[in-house]
């Protein structure tokens, strides 16, 4: 782990949803696995005190992209910078995605904060079967450009409130096909984003007997397990979603 | 050669190699941020709250950041005395700095049971009495009262030889009262000041930002709070007190030690920044070295007051 000072490379809106941010580290961006995430402090003052945590989006030579939504004070702030602007950045912190799976079809299950990490992971695993990436947004204005996702081999399917791109409703309709569709037990479910998709993510798959991990979002101080401020309920107790997470396994959330 | 400076700071019988340590619950309770700072380095280790038996902590959410501050109702998560011991100590036995253990019950019995339990352990230097938690049941009631606080105090002093800071709330109603109870108690300092209970609302959803309501309130926005609760105990009271309250950097620490803290320590800015605390002592040292001061003790109490004006604006109590 580390915490080093960046300067932006760049600072842009992508579309209706999303800005992407890119610096570059050699040291934070080495060894990083999806699911992972950064400690970001936007100012250097104390105004906005707290750092704010994200995950990483992609990681090409030593650049680093932040895919991010506009959610509050921080974020705002972020949107501002610009180039040759400079942020304090830890990381990489957290527990991955699992990597290697036996056998089995990932279903990525993604929807606003939780499409960057899951996409990294569409990107970057080696599986002998390919990766199914669902993902859910309000309207057509919020799809990802093509050009965000053409390294994902497998496919991507998109869920619209609107029904103004791909399925009409909730991403849990595009699941709830597929485990109908496929065995269950052939698939492994790994999904990222508000926590009431997730846990509504998490009722599917339990009703079909489908495995899984949900990287969770809980607000974060610290990032290092200290404060105790991102505890997640587990079967074991209060656990901190920033070392021991953010991704826990179905079995082990209650 | 830049001359040497003295940073040792003395409180009874303990010898800190410098005045910088750590507020406790900000640092966790083990090796947490142990690759971002050589313990070594810190005048002391101040681990968070250990209490009698196993606590689960409040609900979430449990943080909120608010201007120059945050908002945190954890509600002492902790896994309890015996684990502390068998698991947390035996880490710090290597490790060359103060130990000082931080300590809450529910009870006058809760207090002894805890500090008997830790007066046989091998490198604790001193407890700490959090009698002033604004996030749990009864965390607040030892602190509100002169003579409850006092009974406390005492009970632990007849227990154990170890040295005690007790932790105080501002929120106790007669504070200066509570200070000069705990300190004919027996308390060989005390730290100043515990959070500061407030609250936010999150306007869409019509509720509070935290589960708990309230949450105790850190960061810059209590510091001032925090230099004048230190400057009327020092004014009235002998007595060493380890300072915090938004301490973020050098500049922060030294308004704490010029108005006469003997520590300083430091909470949420670890959040923040993990090695703010090494920082700090850096900014002290640079500081001392540009004045021209040779030790500490020369920085401590270097306030410079005039004394019509000292006692213009001091309130009743």
């Amino acid at each position: 782990m580390f915490d080093e000072t960046v300067t932006i490379l760049e600072n842009k809106k992508v579309n209706a949803e999303y800005f992407k941010l890119i610096f570059s580290s050699k040291q934070l961006s080495e060894k990083v696995f999806p699911g992972q995430f950064l400690n970001i402090q936007i100012e250097n003052q104390q105004g906005l005190l707290l750092r704010r945590p994200f995950s990483y989006y992609r990681v090409r030579g030593s650049k680093i992209e932040i895919l991010y939504e506009i959610l509050g004070r921080g974020t705002t702030l972020l949107a501002e910078k610009r180039l040759g602007h400079t942020l304090k950045v830890l990381g990489p912190l957290g527990r991955p995605f699992t990597q290697k799976l036996k056998g089995k079809k990932r279903v990525l299950v993604a929807g606003g904060v939780g499409v960057p990490p899951l996409v990294f992971l569409a990107e970057t695993i080696k599986d002998p079967v390919s990766p199914l990436l669902l993902i859910g947004c309000k309207s057509k204005i919020e799809v990802l450009p093509k050009q965000e996702l053409f390294k994902i081999e497998g496919e991507v399917r998109y869920a619209t409130n609107d029904g103004s791109y791909g399925k009409k409703g909730f991403i849990t309709v595009l699941l709830h096909d597929i485990l109908k569709k496929e065995n269950p037990k052939s698939l492994f479910i790994q999904t990222c984003g508000p926590n009431v998709m997730m846990d509504a993510v998490m009722k599917i798959a339990k009703e079909f007997g489908a495995e899984g991990e949900a990287s969770i979002d809980e607000r974060m101080a610290c990032g290092v397990g200290a404060c105790l401020g991102c505890v997640v309920e587990t079967r074991d107790g209060f656990k901190t979603s920033c070392v021991e997470g953010p991704v826990f396994s179905f079995a082990e959330l209650v | 050669m830049p001359k040497k400076i003295d940073l040792t700071t003395k409180i009874g019988n303990l010898t800190f190699q410098n005045p910088v340590t750590v507020a406790s619950g900000t640092f966790g309770s083990k090796d947490e941020y142990a690759r971002y700072v050589d313990y070594e380095k810190l005048g002391a280790i101040v681990t968070k709250t250990v209490t009698p038996k196993l606590r689960k902590g409040n609900p979430m959410p449990r943080i909120w950041e608010t201007p120059s501050g945050m908002l945190n109702a954890i509600g002492l998560q902790n896994k309890g005395i015996d684990d502390f011991i068998e698991n947390k100590i035996p880490y710090f036995k290597k490790i060359k700095t103060h130990l000082i253990v931080n300590i809450a019950g529910e009870s006058i019995e809760d207090f002894v049971s805890l500090a008997k339990k830790l007066d046989v352990q091998k490198g604790v230097s001193a407890l700490e009495l959090n009698i002033s938690c604004p996030n749990v049941k009864k965390g607040l009631e030892f602190c509100a009262k002169p003579e409850l606080a006092y009974e406390v105090v005492k009970a632990v002093k007849e227990t154990t030889q170890l040295p005690i800071f007790t932790k105080l709330s501002p929120e106790a109603h007669d504070f200066l009262g509570v200070a000069e109870a705990v300190i004919k108690a027996g308390s060989d300092a005390l730290s100043l000041i515990n959070t500061i209970r407030g609250m936010a609302v999150d306007i869409e959803k019509c509720r509070p930002q935290l589960a708990n309501v309230f949450g105790g309130l850190s960061g810059p926005a209590i510091r001032p709070i925090a230099l004048r609760y230190l400057h009327e105990v020092k004014r009235r009271f002998d007595i060493p007190v380890m300072a915090m309250g938004g301490i973020v950097n050098a500049q922060d620490a030294l308004e704490f030690l010029i108005t006469g803290a003997h520590l300083i320590a430091v909470g949420t800015a670890n959040f923040v920044n993990p090695k703010a605390t090494v920082e700090i002592l850096k900014g002290i040292e640079d500081y001392m070295r540009r004045k021209e001061r040779q030790s500490i003790d020369q920085v401590r109490r270097s306030l410079k007051l005039k004394s019509d004006f000292e006692d213009r604006f001091v309130p009743a109590g």
